[in-house]
């Protein structure tokens, strides 16, 4: 009961965390690899707002995701469309990016880590687990955005103009649709969910100059393991890959807990290259 | 073979027969190299540290007629780039001497540089006995490095009396689970304390979890803890200690938990973690957070304070061991006339702070001699800051103090008695 | 094999510039020419590999980690002459360059890096985890036995790896299956239509790539004499690594040099004004800036300006690779 507890919610957590990426995953067809960063970004936003200048914590939430969309307009402005659809420098540079921005945040604010206090104080306990109403806000949140994100992308307009950019690009232009506003939109989207998900990730774990690397695995493996393109099939996943490591942690080996995330991702993708549930193509 | 250059003899006559104008001319000085992390608080405690004890002993006329100088060399806490910061310091800056405020890998990393160069060096904050071992081995190769820190064997061998003292006599707790990162200090000191806890104080250790670093949901393994039956847990974390102490304080896990939290040395620890660190306590090297200093520390921190505005408000002990350290070093340089690896070395094995405080021994920064038994532990710590395991602490300063805090954020030294500002408690939600 | 005598001359003129390096520069310089060296051989083993055949290798310090490790562990811990240990640590890591290979029958593209990458990280907490006697655990090891002592001769040694490994990888690049390389990274399909073994040869680009690795990784370690998980497999060594090939000019030879040059020289040089964390994050801009504007490398800027001096019109002749 406990383990079903607290791989709920920690399989929320890693659903908003792994969102943002999924979408500039399957419309961009870009591995953004400064996606941490926009955690990064968001939990540092957060915590020099609400933190240390007292504003309320809804605004701060609301600010970090505001500047968490910025970052990925001028990402996709300055670095994206440049280069075009190279795929490997896009992967490259966002890489280089997101050494760059940890360097920054370092610069700013010195390598010790801090705790940001939870967004929704409070603690409870069911069934013999402690469950606090952070991680739990965290979770609701998570389930609210997914279920939004996946009726905005079925049912409006936008929505299934990205849809259409993921399959086909050119397909997609050639029916009316800007598959460049399209992108600009998804990168601005996935900015303002990343830093969210910063904020919630921050409140749960802490804040570090090096924070963005541990989400950036999560995500890739939700997004390698669950396949593109696939809302659902990330939220499946997020809870695979949340329950297998509470269950290291709970029932074999907590020094473990790391290795099991790996073996799925090379052992899924070694074969089923396409995802558990994702498209036949690449 | 000595890297000394002849030539400082020579600047060093001249400059002894000129009047002490010219002594500050820029080749006649001493150079003082700063290996560490210019953005971590643990860096730049030491680097701090050691830029007031230089300006001290500048106003009063330098060392050996000449001023000194300081040299940063940033690690980023990365061995490779802290290898490149040695480097630098030796072979481009020449420095005379090295004060370090690395961590554990960070100072393995460079160590063979300083077995190459053989620099005098002195680390102020890690405290791995591997490096005093290699001393035992090796002496002739690694004799110009000192470690003016307890090392960790020693910190653990303390905290033992207190966990007889305290945990079992006061709280009436007989069994603990250790709750351990997965590194080498965390398998040295759950080693030391599992050995040590059940034959000395009468506690049973019921089980040790084992955790990953990177582990950032503590929620399972506090619940395996309370399901353990264990009175406490003990937690051993030098890595990422924030994340599991604040998961404590917010799941408000409903048993007592002490143990080792290097992120609780700091006085930013309170602000740091937005307020969830009540009920955590940790030990800590000497002086520490809470901890009464005796007048010239305490002067040292007046100086501290009104240079230095921003964070760490507070030196860490290591910035207490670099001021001390550097000074020492200086003044082991002037008796041994300059900084010839055998007689400086011998000069500052022989270096002997004692600090009182209301007529008591309080502090002490000196070094085991090289053949000097500890006698509880039964070994040698050459050149290893000597420290004192057994009351009344008047042989040295303790090699360990508990600290706590409180739920209001105020803190204290919980133990050993001599030092107590404060006494131990479990936080307001932990039943007793 | 296309040789002329004009690059035999350019080679001969680059060894002995090297070579005499060390008469006019100082031992701080020549500290950090040594990392450059090594810098470079992990960059001419990661072009190997993905300069060339398209197959990005995010993992690349999984390939130089496992030859460190091998070397260290086996002379620290079980005494083997360091003649010995080298050779066994190279063909470790080729062993674990068909570990690599694997995937790469099957994935290519992004989903490669990631499995890359994901061989890194777990390779990362294994070390920790699995035999700290032997591997040292977080902290790693220390007193690893030295090949040399002193600037001099450590530049000396690294400077001839690296020559050595430039070289041969050079002269490897100019024979047809050097060209079949580079043809599979263009476009594996008619690779395959011209009756060539793609399979094979993508093997042979990861096993010389493995080869280069473990080589210049357990000459790194035997040169640091102390290695740490944290040093080795971690994503800001990984970008070094990848940046320095491609800064310099990637699917050649003396652009991965080039690279690892400027980028060591940059780190350094800015120390004495930046000494703290500044320094990587105006590092790592120049490193972004220069490789937006211009992809193909420095060597790309440098040729471009070669002939704008020559004229621009007179010559149409790009002697790049």
């Amino acid at each position: 009961m406990q383990i079903i507890i607290q791989g709920l919610l920690l399989s929320g957590l890693y659903a908003l965390i792994a969102m943002g990426f999924t979408l500039i995953f399957s419309v961009g067809r870009v591995l953004n690899l400064a996606y941490g960063a926009y955690l990064l970004i968001g939990g540092y936003v957060y915590f020099t707002i609400s933190q240390t200048l007292g504003v309320p914590k809804l605004i701060g939430l609301f600010i970090a995701a505001i500047v968490g969309c910025m970052v990925g307009l001028l990402k996709y402005r300055l670095l994206v469309k440049p280069l075009k659809g190279n795929h490997v420098a896009v992967e490259i540079s966002t890489l280089i990016l997101a050494v760059v921005l940890q360097a920054g945040v370092v610069f700013i604010y010195g390598d010790s880590s801090k705790i940001l206090l939870p967004i929704v104080a409070g603690v409870t306990q069911v069934a013999g687990a402690s469950v606090t109403y952070n991680l739990l806000a965290a979770t609701m949140a998570s389930w609210t955005i997914l279920i939004g994100l996946y009726f905005f992308v079925r049912k409006t307009h936008v929505g299934r103009a990205m849809q259409a950019v993921s399959m086909d690009t050119r397909g997609a232009s050639i029916s009316g649709v800007d598959p460049d506003k399209i992108n600009m939109f998804t990168w601005g989207l996935s900015g303002a969910l990343g830093a969210t998900a910063g904020v919630f990730f921050a409140s749960y774990t802490q804040l570090s100059p090096s924070m963005w690397v541990a989400p950036l695995i999560i995500s890739v493996a939700v997004v390698i393991v669950g396949g593109i393109g696939s809302i659902i099939g990330t939220l499946i996943v997020a809870h695979i890959v949340g329950f297998m490591e509470v269950l290291a942690v709970a029932v074999i080996a907590p020094e473990l807990r790391g290795v099991f995330t790996m073996l799925l991702i090379i052992g899924v993708l070694v074969v089923r290259p396409q995802g558990l549930f994702g498209r036949e193509e690449l | 073979m000595s890297f000394k250059k002849s030539s400082r003899l020579m600047a060093l006559g001249i400059a002894a027969m000129t009047t002490a104008a010219v002594s500050t001319a820029a080749q006649a000085e001493i150079k003082v190299g700063f290996i560490g992390s210019l953005s971590s608080d643990t860096g730049l405690s030491t680097l701090r540290g050691a830029e007031i004890a230089i300006e001290e002993l500048n106003a009063n006329g330098g060392v050996l007629g000449e001023q000194i100088t300081l040299v940063k060399a940033d690690t980023a806490e990365d061995p490779t780039e802290g290898v490149k910061a040695y480097e630098f310091l030796a072979e481009s800056e020449e420095v005379d001497f090295i004060i370090s405020g690395s961590i554990d890998d960070v100072s393995l990393g460079w160590m063979p540089r300083m077995q190459e160069f053989q620099i005098p060096t002195l680390d102020t904050w890690t405290s791995y006995i591997g490096i005093i071992d290699m001393i035992v081995e090796d002496y002739d190769s690694m004799k110009p490095y000192f470690m003016n820190i307890a090392s960790d064997e020693a910190l653990a061998t303390l905290y033992i009396d207190f966990g007889k003292d305290v945990l079992k006599e006061k709280m009436g707790w007989d069994s603990v689970i250790i709750l351990q990162e997965d590194t080498a200090f965390g398998g040295a000191i759950a080693g030391l304390v599992t050995d040590a806890l059940a034959p000395n104080a009468g506690i049973e250790v019921v089980d040790t979890l084992v955790y990953d670093i990177t582990t950032n949901d503590f929620a399972p393994l506090f619940s395996r803890a309370q399901d353990s039956g264990a009175d406490f847990i003990y937690l051993i974390s030098s890595v990422n200690s924030q994340v599991v102490s604040s998961q404590y304080v917010k799941l408000q896990v409903p048993m007592g938990m002490t143990g080792v939290n290097v992120a609780a040395l700091g006085q930013e620890f309170w602000e740091d973690t937005g307020g969830a660190a009540g009920g955590i306590s940790t030990l800590s090297p000497v002086p520490s957070v809470g901890f009464k200093l005796d007048p010239v520390s305490q002067a040292f921190v007046d100086t501290y304070q009104a240079k230095y505005k921003s964070r760490p408000v507070m030196p860490h002990f290591n910035g207490f061991n670099a001021y001390h350290g550097v000074k020492q070093a200086m003044a082991a340089a002037e008796e041994a006339g300059g900084f010839n690896n055998t007689s400086w070395v011998e000069a500052m094995e022989k270096q002997d702070l004692k600090l009182d405080l209301d007529g008591k021994p309080w502090l002490r920064y000196g070094f085991w001699g090289n053949d000097e038994v500890e006698p509880r532990t039964g070994r040698t710590y050459p050149h290893n800051a000597r420290f004192d395991i057994t009351e009344p602490y008047e042989d040295g300063s303790p090699s360990m103090v508990v600290i706590q805090w409180y739920e209001d954020g105020s803190n204290a030294v919980v133990y050993p008695e001599k030092y107590a500002t404060g006494d131990f408690t479990v936080p307001s939600w932990v039943k007793q | 094999m296309n040789l002329r005598l004009t690059h035999f001359l350019m080679w001969l003129a680059f060894i002995a510039l090297m070579f005499a390096i060390p008469e006019f520069v100082s031992k701080g310089t020549l500290r950090t020419l040594i990392f450059a060296n090594f810098l470079a051989i992990f960059a001419i083993s990661w072009d190997v590999l993905s300069g060339r055949t398209g197959y990005i290798s995010f993992g690349h310090p999984f390939l130089i980690g496992i030859g460190a490790y091998t070397s260290a562990i086996l002379t620290k811990r079980f005494d083997v002459p360091i003649e010995l240990a080298i050779p066994a640590a190279v063909a470790m890591t080729m062993v674990g360059g068909v570990v690599v290979f694997l995937p790469a029958l099957r994935i290519k593209g992004s989903y490669f890096a990631l499995v890359t990458l994901a061989f890194m990280e777990l390779m990362y907490q294994l070390v920790q985890v699995i035999r700290p006697d032997l591997t040292g655990g977080t902290r790693g090891m220390s007193g690893v036995q030295t090949l040399t002592r002193g600037a001099v001769n450590g530049y000396y040694l690294s400077v001839s790896l690296m020559l050595a490994v430039a070289l041969s990888m050079w002269l490897l690049m100019r024979t047809q299956l050097g060209t079949a390389l580079s043809a599979v990274g263009m476009n594996e399909e008619s690779v395959r239509g011209s009756g060539l073994s793609v399979t094979k040869l993508k093997l042979f680009a990861f096993l010389t790539s493995a080869f280069v690795a473990g080589l210049g990784g357990a000459f790194y370690v035997h040169y640091l004499g102390s290695i740490a998980p944290r040093a080795l497999f971690d994503i800001n060594f990984l970008f070094t690594i990848i940046v320095a090939a491609l800064i310099g000019g990637a699917s050649t030879i003396i652009g991965p040099v080039i690279g690892a040059f400027f980028l060591t020289f940059l780190l350094e040089y800015l120390r004495p004004y930046l000494p703290g964390a500044e320094r990587y994050f105006i590092y790592g801009m120049i490193a972004l800036l220069l490789y937006m504007y211009e992809p193909k490398g420095l060597i790309a800027i440098f040729s471009k300006g070669w002939q704008r001096l020559r004229g621009g019109a007179g010559s149409e002749q790009s002697s790049a690779s």
